[in-house]
């Protein structure tokens, strides 16, 4: 039921970061962390298994994913049951931060071509905060990731693909993505 | 070339074997200090090893200086506050502690409050919030197990909140760690095997985990071996100096290898009963260890069967097929805990601990899920996952 999250994933032999212009890596990630801020969010309001992992976080918890040194990133916290965005410069005291130590680390994450489980282990980030609510950030990251995601790209970025049929993967696809289609268009 | 990346760092001087403890007072003049703060807990002075280390610092020409010795079996922020207090009130400039993960635990936190001043720890919590080096630490284990004396980890519970407060920082590493067989020769033949597989248990999953890496392979595989050839003859001659070194220097290697590529499920499920049942840390491992290599077993045969090679040695590796060794180092593991039990009644299930109610599982899987070590393991760990591989130590 499970697969190995391999030190040495399919696909090693692509090496997108050290062949990508700096400026490209650069904006691909700040659309990504701009779609999965996003997506994380619509997925709060809607998703009962999301919903249920948020809710046992602290009141007002906040956290945030960025590439360190200024780069791109997204803050979030929790009101009202649910996360919500805020700028990275206003976000104030966090309880958790996700900081990737290049650029090229975060592409590799959000470019599907490594786990965030796999990143961490290999130092590409630092963790730093609460870490049992880190655990459920990242169990909420992989349920929106298995979701959301066509699966064959779903299982390069999780150790394991759930066992979530396609009707109920395709349902609570459209929930999230028209959740979020609403935000954007409606603000809420 | 991969994208393969890790980190690997242990500035830690290992002075170790004999009459090793006799090098303190070297160890202290070199870095210039004079005026250490002992820190140990009743149980170590009244095994007569904190009069061990002073005599063997007198010998040397160092006086001993202040004994703290009211460390509780959980680092409390209580006696953290006890130890600096007594630290600064006799002017002392170093710290040696003397015990086991609870009296490093205490010292590393001490250190931070030495050096930094002040009374507000909670603010150096997590992780690298310090930002220069501490004051000159000497870590003498007085258990084979825990590896505290090279690790950059110090755990300390917060009465007033119940919560435990973790500090991670590379300020955090003793200078020295001094291992003199002495110092666990009285060791209990329970605690000895305790700790041993909690040893064990360090090393494989620092060779089994998402971050193992080539240089904690050799520390883990090198700690796997001396554990697996010295436990039992230790537990069957207990003054056996040699063998008792043996176990003193994989602990510390195992520990070398864990802080660089940390651990996994079998810890994750280990602190949760801890927490919730109060079982032996050592025992958790022992427990748990055999089960969690099962369950990761698709994930990592190939790693688990190269442990066969350090746990039975060159014949019987080469002996058995590719395709068995995986199942066969899993066995090695069994027979290494069950020899434990004939010999002083190591708990083998978590019936046995005598602790653990069956109907607690659910809440001990749960618990564990938000363990910051989950997120190393191998394969994927879900609540019915973690579940199935409690009920299958239960009994």
């Amino acid at each position: 039921m499970h697969r190995s999250a391999e030190l040495r994933p399919a696909g090693a032999s692509v090496r997108p970061g050290p062949g990508i212009p700096y400026p490209l890596q650069r904006a691909y990630v700040r659309l990504m962390m701009w779609l999965v801020g996003r997506l994380l969010q619509a997925s709060s309001a809607v998703d009962p298994v999301i919903m249920r992992e948020l809710a046992q976080l602290p009141p007002g918890f906040a956290f945030a994913m960025r590439v360190r040194a200024g780069g791109p990133g997204f803050a979030m916290r929790e009101q009202d049951g649910r996360m919500r965005l805020m700028p990275l410069e206003q976000a104030g005291r966090l309880q958790l931060s996700f900081d990737f130590k290049h650029l090229t680390h975060a592409f590799l994450v959000l470019g599907f071509v490594e786990g965030t489980a796999v990143s961490f282990a290999r130092d590409r980030m630092s963790v730093d905060g609460n870490l049992g609510a880190g655990m459920k950030i990242v169990r909420c990251l992989n349920r929106m990731e298995a979701v959301v995601l066509p699966k064959f790209i779903a299982r390069r970025a999780l150790k394991a693909y759930p066992p979530i049929g396609l009707g109920e993967k395709l349902a609570a696809a459209i929930r999230i993505y028209a959740r979020m289609l609403l935000q954007l268009v409606g603000g809420k | 070339m991969s994208q393969e990346f890790f980190e690997f760092f242990c500035p830690v001087k290992i002075a170790a074997g004999y009459k090793a403890l006799e090098h303190i007072p070297f160890e202290l003049e070199v870095r210039g200090a004079s005026r250490p703060l002992l820190l140990s807990d009743a149980g170590v002075v009244g095994a007569g090893l904190v009069d061990t280390v002073t005599g063997a610092m007198s010998s040397g020409g160092a006086s001993a200086g202040p004994l703290f010795d009211q460390v509780p079996p959980d680092s409390s922020m209580a006696s953290v506050r006890a130890a600096v207090a007594l630290y600064r009130e006799r002017d002392c400039d170093s710290i040696i502690a003397i015990g086991g993960g609870s009296v490093m635990d205490t010292a590393k936190a001490v250190n931070i409050l030495a050096t930094e001043g002040g009374e507000d720890l909670q603010r150096f919590a997590g992780a690298n919030n310090l930002t220069r080096p501490l004051k000159p630490f000497i870590a003498i284990p007085t258990t084979a197990g825990t590896g505290s004396e090279v690790t950059a980890v110090s755990i300390i519970k917060d009465e007033d909140s119940g919560t435990k407060m973790p500090f991670m920082s590379q300020f955090l590493l003793p200078d020295v760690a001094v291992i003199d067989p002495r110092t666990t020769l009285k060791l209990p033949a329970l605690i000895t095997a305790a700790t041993a597989l909690d040893a064990l248990t360090h090393a494989s999953e620092a060779f089994t985990c998402l971050a193992k890496n080539p240089l904690s392979d050799a520390y883990a595989s090198a700690a796997i071996t001396r554990i697996a050839r010295s436990l039992i003859p230790v537990l069957d001659e207990p003054a056996d100096a040699d063998g008792r070194l043996e176990l003193a220097l994989a602990a510390a290697m195992a520990g070398v290898a864990f802080n660089n590529s940390m651990v996994g499920l079998v810890h994750a499920l280990g602190h949760s009963v801890g927490a919730i049942a109060g079982v032996h840390h050592g025992m958790c491992m022992g427990i748990f260890l055999p089960h969690v290599l099962r369950y990761n077993l698709d994930a990592r045969r190939e790693e688990i069967g190269e442990m066969l090679l350090y746990l039975a040695g060159p014949e019987t590796y080469a002996s058995t097929p590719h395709s068995g060794r995986a199942t066969a180092a899993i066995a090695c593991i069994e027979a290494l805990r069950d020899q434990a039990y004939q010999r002083c009644g190591l708990p083998r299930t978590l019936a046995e601990t005598g602790k653990v109610q069956r109907e607690d599982l659910p809440r001990i899987a749960a618990m564990s899920l938000d363990d910051g070590s989950m997120i190393f393991n191998p394969a994927e760990v879900g609540y019915d996952d973690a579940l199935a591989v409690l009920e299958q130590a239960w009994a």
